[in-house]
């Protein structure tokens, strides 16, 4: 015998490739550390998930909504640090370069 | 001062006078002989006699002296006295009549006796009564004294006879009616003694001719038509009991009037009360009843029944709609159809409002309104399940208004409006429908939940129409309540342009939706892995998507879709469209040919055994596999004769299950969630009363249920055993 598969209407879910395999599945979800919304929602400025409100990766293995970081970043109490560790925030290359 | 000699001549005038009145009799014999001789031919003149005998012969000359005579005399009184006496003791002859007539009235039971019997009466009156000249004091006595004499010797049947007397001249024609017998009414008094029932008859005949004429009879308006027919029909007999004395047209139409009016209103009353027992069967067939309803309207402004339609149209929908056996559908499409009525007969609403109460109370209970509603909303208009009229225009949902205290044109609620009632602006049906409910949130919800199902039940991603509902319904509900609709539009749209990326890289068979999980509502949760062929499919395309998005990866939800593909066996090919887990299992029947329901299970992954078992006999049903003892499944590879052939070709199977979690499903999964709070807080307290729990319970996030929703939910655990409840105090229930 042999399956032929001629056509297939699949459905899928998107996620950020934050890097931690999640294995898990959805129980132990992401969120920003900044808006505490999932990562695949959005930024609470933000109306559309996905490529309309992308995240943000630090060398510090944080990630954030970008939008949540640029806004921290751009108030004086920052001091241009990462939120959750105080330390100077480092945009990783690699991820950015994408969006 | 007199003289003496003048005083003598008229002694002697007098004297000479009294001679010739006296005819020279001694005394004054001559005198009273004179008069004797006037009382004499007075009362025989008068005295009734019996109809039989020959009218006497009078000499209307000595008639006249006589009384002349008798009242210079001052004996009319007596003579009066003694006609009526004349009168009492000639009754037994009209008694007579009375009986032998009414006896054969009983026999025959026809009008026609009636009508002699009441020409013999009037007969009797002519002949008996004095004539006009002899001034109006003897006829008023005279009539009084006839009339007393006949109605105290008419029997009760006459009533009746009379009655339908009266109903028979209602049939006749104006130039067959008898007028000597409405002149007979009218002298023997009947007409003023039996007014009433003269009424009743008039009445009646109108009940029946309405009953007759407009029974079920709402396609077109009938009051003008009743109108006529009373101008045409019983105005003209109106005129012979009403009207009689009437000598000109203006005067006829000015004595009736009062009666006239009061026969229309009549007409009103009874099309009102047959239209208000109808009502319920009117609203179903609108609009092809707009007419009933414009005669209603127009007869409830005549006649003062709103209540009276109020209670009949509150008592119909108990009866036939709000029960449960009737379809939420139709509740609504009655409830809409009873807004659009009751909006003709009464603008400002208080009859509506009345009325849709206890129907929006008893939806409020119905689970499945919202759907209802939802699923209306968005239903398309070709299919005739939409309950919006589609030239109605869209509109925004309209919020109740606060009266404006400053507004000139302001006026007062109807008058039979309850403290209840709000005047609001007509508002349009689904704003109506919407209101319901307290709030909007759980339409959007539910609007959500079919929005997703339809969505994902797409195949070639034409979803315009959702995308154009969703448009309408944004200038509904607002642009923000939206706006996760929104999202999943574009995840349809986004999806589509990866694919069609994806096909430019390389060309796949697998079309997948992609959405953005967090505002989709949940979908049906289950791990499967696909095998083979699948799996290196899925995978190959998450390679592509990756490529494509560097930061995103995706995840299947590889229980949802459809494949269609083909079985190429050795005598056949069989092409089917099925749910992805029934191709897991037929691709794995390409490894080996015989397979056990557990082993099968256990490659793909978490699925239960009776859906696995179902996805399994979908293929048996096609005769692909083969169920063999101890739960095993065998590839026919070649078609089995025995189980008879099925017939080869593509055959769909629905997966009936819905993808999507219904709104009450995710409820109740929240609910679990609120057991281990308050399974904590009994154990921890021992036992609490209802408000209590609910009160702790609101300090959870997210907590938004009512203490009627806890309670149902509570009573449910008591069902399970989990809890005991003992005046009102719930506690654990430990074995």
């Amino acid at each position: 015998m042999k399956v032929v598969i001629n056509r297939w209407h699949a459905i899928a879910q998107w996620q950020w490739d934050t890097g931690r395999t999640d294995e898990h599945g959805d129980t132990e979800e992401d969120v920003c550390g900044i808006c505490r919304v999932p990562f695949e929602g959005c930024c609470p400025t933000c109306k559309m998930p996905g490529d309309d409100c992308p995240l943000i990766w630090g060398e510090c293995s944080h990630v954030f909504h970008m939008h949540c970081l640029l806004k921290w970043i751009g108030t004086p109490a920052s001091k241009q640090q990462c939120p959750m560790d105080r330390r100077p925030w480092v945009t990783a290359e690699r991820k950015v370069s994408g969006s | 001062m007199a003289s003496d000699a003048l005083r003598n001549q008229v002694a002697t005038k007098w004297q000479e006078s009294f001679n010739r009145l006296n005819r020279g009799s001694p005394g004054i014999s001559g005198l009273m002989l004179f008069s004797e001789q006037a009382w004499t031919v007075a009362s025989a003149f008068l005295y009734p006699r019996d109809l039989g005998e020959p009218p006497k012969d009078f000499n209307n000359q000595k008639i006249r002296t006589a009384f002349d005579v008798l009242m210079q005399c001052r004996m009319l009184p007596m003579l009066l006295e003694s006609f009526v006496e004349d009168m009492r003791k000639r009754q037994h002859l009209i008694t007579r009549d009375v009986e032998e007539y009414m006896a054969q009235y009983e026999a025959t039971n026809s009008p026609s006796t009636i009508a002699s019997l009441i020409l013999r009466l009037a007969d009797w009156y002519a002949t008996w009564a004095p004539g006009g000249e002899l001034g109006h004091t003897i006829s008023a006595a005279f009539v009084t004294a006839f009339q007393t004499h006949i109605f105290s010797v008419l029997p009760p049947a006459f009533a009746g006879g009379f009655k339908r007397l009266i109903a028979s001249t209602l049939e006749l024609s104006t130039e067959a009616q008898d007028s000597r017998l409405w002149t007979a009414f009218e002298v023997l008094g009947l007409a003023d003694r039996y007014e009433a029932l003269i009424a009743s008859v008039c009445y009646e005949h109108i009940e029946e001719h309405v009953l007759a004429t407009c029974k079920g009879k709402w396609d077109e308006p009938m009051l003008p038509t009743l109108r006529e027919w009373m101008a045409d029909n019983v105005l003209p007999w109106m005129l012979l009991p009403y009207a009689r004395g009437a000598k000109t047209t203006d005067e006829a139409k000015t004595m009736l009037q009062g009666v006239g009016s009061r026969f229309d209103f009549h007409v009103c009353k009874t099309l009102c009360d047959l239209r208000t027992q109808e009502v319920f069967d009117i609203v179903i067939d609108y609009p092809d009843s707009t007419p009933a309803l414009q005669d209603l309207k127009e007869c409830l402004q005549r006649v003062d029944q709103r209540a009276q339609l109020v209670q009949a149209i509150r008592k119909a929908n108990k009866r036939r709609l709000l029960h449960p056996g009737a379809d939420t559908k139709d509740i609504l499409t009655q409830y809409v159809s009873i807004i659009r009525c009751l909006r003709i007969i009464d603008p400002p609403g208080v009859l509506l409002f009345k009325v849709a109460d206890p129907i929006r109370r008893y939806l409020r209970e119905r689970p499945d309104t919202i759907r209802s509603i939802v699923a209306s909303l968005v239903a398309d208009s070709e299919s005739g399940d939409s309950l919006v009229d589609e030239n109605e225009p869209i509109q925004p949902l309209s919020v109740a208004q606060i009266d404006d205290y400053m507004d000139p044109n302001w006026e007062p609620e109807p008058i039979d409006a309850g403290p209840e009632f709000r005047t609001n602006k007509p508002s349009d049906v689904i704003s109506t429908l919407v209101s319901i409910y307290d709030s909007k949130d759980l339409f959007i919800k539910e609007l959500q939940v079919l929005l997703a199902q339809r969505l994902l039940a797409v195949t070639d991603g034409d979803y315009e129409k959702e995308r154009r509902n969703i448009e309408i319904l944004k200038i509904r509900f607002g642009e923000a309540p939206l706006q996760v609709c929104e999202v999943m539009l574009r995840d349809m749209t986004d999806s589509r342009r990866i694919d069609q990326h994806v096909k430019t890289q390389q060309p796949s068979i697998l079309h997948p939706t992609i959405i953005s999980r967090h505002f989709w509502p949940q979908l049906q949760s289950s791990k499967i892995v696909m095998p083979g062929q699948l799996r290196s499919i899925q995978e190959s395309y998450s390679k592509e998507y990756t490529l494509f998005k560097p930061d995103k990866k995706l995840r299947w939800l590889s229980h949802l879709g459809t494949v269609n593909l083909d079985i190429q066996l050795q005598d056949r090919t069989i092409t089917a469209d099925v749910p992805p887990l029934e191709a897991a299992f037929i691709e794995l029947f390409s490894e080996k040919d015989s397979w056990s329901v557990e082993e099968l299970i256990s490659r793909v992954g978490a699925v239960e055994r009776g859906v696995a078992v179902k996805a399994l006999l979908t293929w048996v049903d096609l005769g692909v596999l083969k169920e063999e003892e101890g739960h095993t499944f065998r590839l026919l590879e070649t078609a089995d004769s025995s189980g008879g052939l099925r017939p080869s070709g593509s055959r769909t199977i629905i997966d009936e299950q819905p993808t999507v979690v219904t709104v009450q499903q995710q409820q109740a999964e929240q609910m679990r969630v609120y057991w281990k709070f308050i399974e904590g807080m009994l154990t921890n307290l021992g036992s609490l009363p209802l408000d209590r729990i609910q009160t702790m319970l609101k300090f959870a996030q997210g907590y938004d249920r009512t203490v009627d929703q806890l309670a149902g939910f509570m009573e449910a655990a008591r069902r399970e055993g989990l809890v005991t409840v003992r005046e009102g105090l719930w506690r654990l229930n430990r074995g």
